[in-house]
């Protein structure tokens, strides 16, 4: 077996630093908030103090008087519902006819500052009918008065409802012996990622319409924009900046992104929409708070019979992936183990709340940490050792689960390994004092998604251009949306390895839909993959032009030809070389500059039945974490020391990359776990600031002890698969177990809070229970 | 989110100062590090037409002996490391005041006078609207303990324990020139919790004294809150005292992030002076502590579990003085 820590390649599995980095760290990169254009407007956005009411009036009269103001906005100019899924259209720019969360928004302006936008703003009069809110999703399971959509199911608040079983699973309860229930409950939590949501939008005179947007995935913001404004995609131009961290909130086309358009629109001067805090909190499109009801069976060997799993999902005022989310919380507990009959049965509900979408291992999280918690409570029961349950029931590579996901390649086993290893888990489990303890948790998500977003499912996924001229510098294009996780480096270091020239000859260009072919951009980690193969295809195009340009010059056939540093050179005698420049000119005789284009494109895959597509990707990575905690028994806080993480993601391509991105996920897992929580009073959000939203600060970072195990994926580029959301997936249900391991007491419930430290413990005494002598 | 438009005054000296605020009575802040007043004036929150900066009063600055100007920098205070080792309550509590950079702007005086907090007054203009605003600000309801009279928004400052603990005072100057008192009759412990502190009209506080016996005494300022620094006090405990062979000669114990003032209990740290008190003494202590404050829901963390680690921060914070722990 191949494993990652071999170097055949001149550049990838290195430690690549980003291409851009200079640009970053010295303030000269170019973010939306940096464009200036001539003219521009301030867009600002009015936005309901209702939870939920039906608009009667909005009265926009005065604030169309002040002077400075140059376009109110309401619903009605634009109504076109959108959304992200082509199935699930409902929201609009602006609301029409009725609000559904506060926050929502109700009207917007573009006037030349600031402080005159927001004067605007306060003179619209809107004249609302207060509907009944609902901010409990199980409430809105049944028919309500009102419900908050058309569109929910039979008069209820329900938006999606997944049923699926495969196999018998109350046969396989029936014969269990040994079986646990877990059911989660989960707060709320958003990205918070450091650049706020800004959009800048101009209409020229030629008819043409220009968008810079702070966004993940230009393709789907160029067709959102598209349809709600009834303008041709080929008069459409998106840019993308550079982007300060998305995690998946940027991924959906926004309101307020095409509420600028609209803007610029209607003034025919530019406009910028900078949000806030406070409104990217609003807009949040988070992890969906969730109650989950995990039940597991196991024979008597520890084999497992039977997952059987509810998810009641908060859904917020709008569909956004929501559909997505309720296939992916059943559906995503089908690996790393054989599981030979699942059931789920998910609801995903509206709510007057802002709403959920996707965030980082989307979907995966909250299930992953119930089930965890389940086979750790298993494991106890069994008295099998945690590890040792986790590896009698790994999947193995090549093999089909019983709804039809396809897994390539897994390290699952090696991951295990390394962590149970390197973490001294043998000495330390169960073996450390009171209030010291050990966890392992597992997990495996989608290295890109086979059910694609798409104009039809025959188109590639992702294409890239390469184009090459006299002086030497290969430029390349593509949609793919680099947000700071690295990927315009991977992409010219694809292009470098292939090519055989130095890195500083690839220029990536700017994402611009006029001349960047299309690339679905960063969600469902599928960037490394598939942009990746469709980079590396447009290379091999180029390098075949090169190399039969090299066996021209040297006389020799082709097939004996080899890259060499900067050169192409005989294989048998690499003296005997011309080198990529001379290459290059005689390639160009007769035909000018050179180009290239690769794509790629998934195998069809998975079963016939309804969402059989679900879940189904290429390649799946893995991982196993081992935490270590310390607990202060009398306070309840408690310190992560140390976490190993052992991650299976192919072949890292660029090392420091995957890095960044499992300690950037461990980050972020932990603070769904120490104390990031939407808090709600009814439906209004209690912190909408990084003040009283707490992200854990950089004291609370542990150790983290890297383990890259992962074979070459046969299908991923160069042997890899994704590193961007799987490794934030086993960190909760690592420190979930680990705090069991050093107090003896379960946490279904995130985030786990000094309180709720101490009320568990109180509950295990009250009931008699010692733990460690404690 | 922007600054409304005020008029800055910017003095020269405390005598300006103390003109400038009479005239003004009622229709101004004082203007000092900045980093709480400003995001709340960004939130509208009982925005003032007149800002009075006293960046430029040359006597409120700087540290020297045992007395420390108003405006001295917490950055400043931290930077001196043996002005700090001389009281090692203030040293915790002024090491542990949000984040560098804050502290680099933020000032004794303002940290003293540090608007209390709730979830239902810090928020934006947007958000309190939608809420109907609540007593502390544009409305009369108090929407955390329900009623019209009285609001619970939390005092959040750490140095006020601290000092209150050392027993230093609080230099004063208005229209009737200086006074001095403790630090703790800064707070209006009587008043509605809107009215907060007892300067009078045209009135500053110019410096803070520390007393001559508080230098080496023994103390701790212990902090709970969610995450190690950027953090507001959920709970913040501060003890200082002298302890011969155990015995304790003298204490002082004062409590903040709970209750809508910084509180001192000297009849229950009294009741310790000449005994060496048992484990069970210092216990009953915190939990009689704990038993006299009224945290309400309105951070983070919730009320009871604040008012429980009282007791285990001020069982802590006396072991800790006791015994320091070898820097």
């Amino acid at each position: 077996m191949a494993t990652s820590e071999s170097r055949p390649y001149r550049l990838l599995g290195g430690r690549i630093p980003y291409v851009e980095g200079p640009l970053k760290v010295t303030g000269r990169a170019e973010y939306t908030d940096d464009i200036q254009r001539p003219g521009m407007l301030v867009g600002r956005v009015l936005r309901s103090p209702w939870p939920h009411a039906t608009i009667r009036a909005i009265d926009v009269a005065d604030a169309r008087a002040l002077p400075g103001v140059s376009a109110v906005l309401t619903g009605e100019k634009y109504p076109t519902p959108f959304g992200v899924l082509p199935i699930t259209h409902d929201e609009t720019a602006i609301a029409v006819g009725k609000v559904r969360y506060i926050g929502d928004i109700v009207a917007a302006v573009a006037a030349r500052d600031e402080r005159t936008a927001e004067e605007a703003l306060a003179r619209i009069r809107v004249d609302v009918e207060p509907l009944p809110d609902y901010p409990d999703p199980e409430s809105g399971t049944r028919p309500v008065a009102v419900p908050i959509h058309a569109r929910g199911l039979n008069g209820t608040n329900i938006q999606k409802e997944v049923v699926q079983h495969f196999g018998d699973v109350d046969a396989a309860f029936a014969q269990a012996a040994y079986t646990a229930r877990v059911r989660g409950t989960f707060a709320g939590v958003t990205h918070a990622f450091t650049e706020p949501l800004v959009t800048v939008a101009e209409a020229t005179p030629d008819g043409r319409l220009t968008v810079w947007s702070a966004t993940q995935v230009p393709h789907y913001l160029h067709r959102a924009l598209s349809e709600v404004l009834g303008i041709p995609l080929h008069r459409i131009r998106v840019v993308k900046p550079e982007v300060g961290g998305g995690f998946g909130g940027k991924s959906d086309p926004l309101p307020h992104e095409i509420v600028c358009a609209a803007l610029a629109i209607e003034t025919g001067r530019p406009v910028k929409i900078l949000f806030d805090r406070e409104d990217v909190f609003y807009t949040n499109h988070g992890r969906h708070p969730t109650k989950n009801d995990i039940r597991i069976a196991l024979d008597a060997n520890g084999q497992i019979l039977a997952y059987d799993i509810e998810a009641t999902i908060d859904g917020g005022a709008w569909s956004s992936f929501g559909t997505v989310t309720t296939y992916y919380n059943g559906v995503l507990s089908m690996g790393p183990y054989r599981v030979p009959n699942f059931r789920y049965k998910g609801r995903r509900v509206y709510t007057t709340k802002p709403p959920s979408g996707a965030m980082r291992a989307h979907g995966g999280t909250n299930l992953r940490y119930s089930i965890e918690v389940a086979l750790d409570e298993l494991a106890e029961t069994t008295g099998i050792d945690p590890f040792d349950l986790r590896a009698r029931n790994a999947l193995p590579s090549d093999s089909t689960t019983v709804n039809q996901f396809h897994i390539g390649s897994t390290s699952f086993l090696a991951c295990l390994a390394a962590a149970r290893e390197r973490s001294g888990w043998d000495a330390k489990f169960r073996r450390l004092p009171y209030g010291r303890g050990v966890g392992l948790g597992c997990g495996f998500y989608i290295s890109g998604s086979n059910s694609p977003i798409h104009f039809t499912p025959k188109m590639p996924q992702s294409t890239v251009h390469l184009k090459v001229d006299m002086d030497g510098g290969i430029a390349v294009h593509s949609m793919q949306a680099d947000i700071g996780q690295g990927s315009n480096t991977l992409l010219a270091a694809i292009v470098a390895e292939v090519l055989g020239v130095d890195l500083d000859r690839v220029h990536v260009q700017r994402v611009d839909s006029d001349v960047s072919p299309i690339d679905l951009g960063s969600y469902s980690s599928r960037v490394t993959f598939m942009m990746g193969n469709a980079a590396r295809a447009a290379a091999e195009e180029l390098r075949g032009y090169l190399l039969d340009a090299a066996a021209e010059l040297l006389g020799t056939p082709v097939g004996e030809l080899e890259v060499g540093p900067e050169r192409y050179q005989r294989r048998s005698d690499p003296s005997s070389s011309v080198t990529f420049l001379e290459a290059l000119h005689k390639a160009m005789e007769r035909r000018g500059a050179l180009t290239a284009s690769g794509s790629y494109q998934t195998r069809p895959m998975g079963g016939s039945f309804k969402g059989a597509r679900a879940g189904t990707a290429p390649a799946y990575s893995f991982a196993a974490y081992v935490a270590e905690v310390a607990v202060d028994v009398e306070t309840g806080e408690y310190r992560v020391e140390k976490i190993w993480a052992a991650f299976d993601c192919g072949r890292p391509l660029n090392r420091l990359a995957v890095e960044g991105q499992i300690e950037g996920s461990i980050h972020m897992g932990l603070g769904q776990v120490l104390g990031e929580s939407m808090n709600y009073r009814g439906d209004r959000l209690l912190n909408p600031s990084l003040l009283e939203y707490k992200i854990p600060m950089p004291q609370q970072m542990p150790e983290v002890e890297i383990l890259l195990v992962g074979a070459d994926d046969p299908d991923g580029p160069f042997g890899a698969k994704e590193a961007g959301e799987g490794p934030l997936i086993a960190t909760l249900p690592a420190v979930g177990n680990a705090l069991y391991d050093a107090l003896g007491v379960r946490f279904p419930e995130l985030p786990i809070t000094p309180d709720r430290v101490l009320r568990g413990i109180d509950q295990r005494r009250a009931k008699g229970v010692a733990w460690k002598g404690s | 989110m922007h600054l409304d438009a005020f008029e800055l005054h910017r003095p020269t000296s405390v005598d300006a100062t103390v003109r400038l605020a009479g005239e003004l009575a009622g229709r101004f802040d004082f203007l000092a590090g900045g980093t709480d007043l400003l995001p709340n004036y960004k939130m509208h929150l009982n925005l003032k037409p007149h800002l009075i900066a006293l960046e430029d009063v040359g006597e409120l600055h700087g540290h020297a002996g045992d007395r420390i100007g108003a405006m001295c920098r917490l950055a400043d205070l931290e930077a001196d490391a043996a002005f700090l080792d001389r009281y090692p309550p203030l040293a915790d509590a002024v090491r542990e005041v949000a984040t560098p950079l804050v502290r680099a702007s933020g000032t004794v005086g303002g940290n003293l006078l540090v608007e209390t907090r709730c979830f239902f007054f810090n928020q934006s203009y947007f958000w309190r609207a939608s809420l109907g605003f609540c007593l502390k600000a544009d409305g009369d309801q108090c929407h955390v303990v329900p009623q019209k009279e009285r609001c619970y928004a939390t005092f959040s400052g750490d140095l006020a324990p601290a000092l209150m603990a050392l027993d230093a005072e609080v230099e004063i100057a208005g229209p009737s020139g200086r006074r001095r008192h403790p630090v703790g009759a800064l707070y209006d412990t009587a008043g509605d919790g809107i009215q907060r502190v007892t300067l009078r009209p045209g009135e500053l506080v110019v410096a803070v004294h520390l007393p001559p016996g508080a230098a080496h005494q023994r103390g701790r300022y212990k902090k709970l809150r969610v995450r190690p620094s950027y953090d507001f006090p959920e709970l913040g405990v501060a003890v200082a005292g002298v302890w011969d062979d155990g015995r304790v000669s003298e204490l002082r114990l004062a409590v903040g992030g709970v209750d809508p003032h910084p509180r001192r209990f000297d009849d229950l740290t009294d009741a310790l002076v000449d005994h060496a008190p048992s484990e069970e003494r210092v216990r009953a202590l915190g939990e009689e502590v704990a038993r006299r404050v009224r945290p309400v829901h309105n951070t983070f963390l919730q009320a009871d579990y604040r008012r429980r680690m009282v007791a285990v921060y001020v069982r802590r914070a006396l072991a800790e003085a006791r015994e320091p722990v070898a820097a």
